[in-house]
């Protein structure tokens, strides 16, 4: 099943009347005459093309009703001052990685959290106690306390579109098609063609998580915890981020 | 390369001062039964005075530090939650059936120890002579009071691995990833449970001979507090653990927490040589600071721990992530925490309490001049 951004707005131009439920009914009808096919969802963000106007990070909040202090997705914006080098702008939307062995799932203590059989990483809400293990424990910040449901939040692939056949919020409104989004088990889906045809990075791989969101172009130095120095934070450490570590 | 993150998002501190307090206040209790068991469980007369403390330590912190930790839960309603859908992979989950278990056979093992008492208590004609012979339920009979120990006691060695295996199993936080930091919360519980005792000591009972013996056992374990912290930062300066090296490297270039090292070995340092030096006339001090001491370790371990980030740049506002409101809630846990030591020393013979049947040994194992 091809699912990338352009695959998708081809399907909506190729249908004429009720566009959203064609493209789900024709994604049931795809799965159906796959019955024995379970797809693998993953994305390749290509920051060759992400130009950080944070679309993305907006249609998640609208889409998911994510709270005002959390983000399930943003862009992080770095300037980058190589030696004798002029400073550049480099993007890098962060989101759940979705990973193959996850490190939020084993610690949840009720097993609240878990790992769809499409390859999602949930959070069954009225199981969810609020401990925050499993915020603790990612690895990518992904996860946080939402304030008004009082659980563990996180992104879901918007797992309520893809079950009805769309694309995730953030894909589906990335300007510039930095974010692709597909079934990793399809060799023939536009993300298992990019990851065939060029260098891919994924976040923190010494945590051996097996992210299923890769990067084309990531700077190595951003592949982690990026030591570097924070442009604004809250004037309660104010002093400190003056005073970030060496790189 | 130069690096500036200019546009970020900022997590907020997902363990709350709540966690802070419900751990401080748990290594207390199960190190200060640990410090019980000679007197109450081995049978050791000259080990009472120290016992019927510790025990008293135990108890009050032990009931305390749970509801500190349902109060850090989003979902405190959701409690049986973690009856009904154990996660054995989980050390959290294995942590609600261990801490219950503690305090329960915490607090049976302290009705055991003070049965005689109550007993006697509700045998005279005064005003709360019912309410004991109830608390008695009436008889004196307490030779279950050591295997009740023992059983405390495994329960607290439990509890003691899991508070610290599950922070050190975090590997997203190097700062807490480390194999000293069960071993820290451990030297640390003693140095804050040894504190309290001295409080309570020079509160209560004012023997100078007690106090000299608390201070020696303080100066014993702010020793190991100190070899096991100078440990740490060997291995981490060394280079030969890539974790601790990131562990040190993430928060070293910053002068707040060049402050809350050195503060903290500072209090080690100086709670030592008095406790060392002035054994017999120092307990409020060494006690206020070892307390303080102990607070300071788990305040820095969580919420300095928080303030790290694990992607982006520079420390985030996680020292006092809540405010005035989370700095009531460390003040009301302690209040919480007086209010218990009140109504035990009002309502429990703690005075009284003696060697349980069947547990003073026919013999001294040693001279009693050399506990």
């Amino acid at each position: 099943m091809n699912m990338n951004r352009r695959g998708f707005l081809g399907a909506v131009g190729r249908v004429s009347i009720g566009a959203a439920a064609s493209v789900a009914g024709g994604a049931g009808a795809a799965n159906a005459a796959k019955a024995d096919h379970i797809p693998k969802w993953g994305m390749v963000v290509d920051l060759r093309k992400c130009i950080g106007c944070q679309a993305c990070t907006v249609a998640c909040i609208m889409e998911n009703d994510v709270p005002e202090d959390a983000f399930r997705t943003h862009v992080s914006v770095y300037e980058l001052v190589k030696d004798g080098q002029d400073p550049a702008m480099v993007m890098l939307p962060r989101l759940c990685n979705h990973c193959e062995n996850p490190p939020c799932v084993p610690v949840c203590p009720v097993e609240a959290t878990f790992k769809a059989e499409s390859g999602e990483v949930l959070v069954d809400a009225s199981r969810c106690v609020g401990c925050a293990y499993c915020v603790q424990a990612c690895p990518y910040d992904a996860r946080f306390i939402n304030h008004e449901t009082q659980t563990a939040d996180k992104c879901t692939f918007c797992f309520h579109r893809t079950q009805a056949g769309l694309l995730p919020a953030c894909v589906e409104t990335c300007v510039g098609g930095a974010r692709n989004f597909g079934d990793l088990n399809d060799p023939e889906s536009a993300v298992s063609k990019l990851l065939a045809e060029n260098e891919v990075s994924v976040l923190r791989p010494e945590m051996q998580t097996n992210p299923n969101v890769y990067y084309i172009g990531l700077e190595d130095v951003l592949s982690g915890r990026v030591a570097g120095e924070a442009a604004y934070r809250p004037a309660h450490t104010a002093e400190s981020v003056a005073h970030a570590e060496g790189v | 390369m130069e690096i500036t993150e200019l546009v970020g998002a900022v997590h907020h501190a997902a363990w709350l001062p709540w966690a802070v307090q419900y751990f401080f206040l748990i290594a207390i209790s199960t190190t200060a039964l640990l410090l019980a068991l000679p007197g109450f469980v081995m049978g050791r007369e000259t080990a009472l005075p120290r016992a019927r403390l510790a025990l008293m330590t135990a108890v009050t912190t032990g009931i305390t530090a749970p509801i500190a930790l349902l109060a850090d839960l989003h979902q405190p309603g959701r409690f049986w939650e973690f009856f009904a859908y154990t996660n054995a992979s989980s050390w959290m989950a294995w942590g609600a059936w261990f801490v219950p278990a503690y305090v329960g056979l915490l607090v049976a093992f302290a009705w055991a120890v003070h049965r005689p008492a109550f007993h006697a208590w509700g045998n005279e004609d005064w005003r709360f002579a019912k309410l004991f012979r109830w608390l008695s339920l009436g008889g004196s009979a307490n030779g279950f009071a050591r295997p009740l120990g023992i059983a405390a006691t495994i329960a607290a060695i439990l509890v003691l691995t899991y508070t610290g295996a599950e922070v050190y199993v975090v590997r997203s936080r190097p700062l807490w990833n480390t194999p000293f930091l069960p071993w820290q919360f451990l030297a640390t519980g003693f140095v804050g449970a040894l504190g309290v005792m001295l409080v309570l000591e020079r509160v209560l009972t004012r023997s100078a001979g007690l106090e000299a013996e608390l201070n020696r056992r303080l100066a014993l374990w702010l020793a190991v507090v100190g070899a096991l912290g100078a440990a740490w930062f060997v291995v981490a300066v060394s280079g030969i653990s890539p974790r601790h090296s990131e562990a040190l490297a993430s928060v070293a270039g910053f002068p707040v927490w060049h402050t809350m090292a050195t503060w903290g070995a500072l209090t080690v340092a100086v709670t030592f040589l008095i406790a060392t030096l002035a054994p017999a006339r120092s307990g409020w001090a060494t006690g206020l600071l070892a307390i303080h001491a102990a607070w300071m370790f788990r305040w820095t371990v969580f919420m300095g721990g928080q303030a790290v980030p694990k992607v982006g740049s520079g420390l985030y506002d996680a020292m006092l992530p809540t405010g005035i409101e989370g700095l009531m809630g460390v003040i009301g846990t302690f209040g919480l925490w007086l209010f218990l030591v009140i109504a035990y020393t009002t309502f429990i013979p703690w005075l009284e309490a003696g060697i349980p049947a069947g547990g003073k040994p026919a013999a001294p194992a040693r001279p009693a001049n050399q506990h």
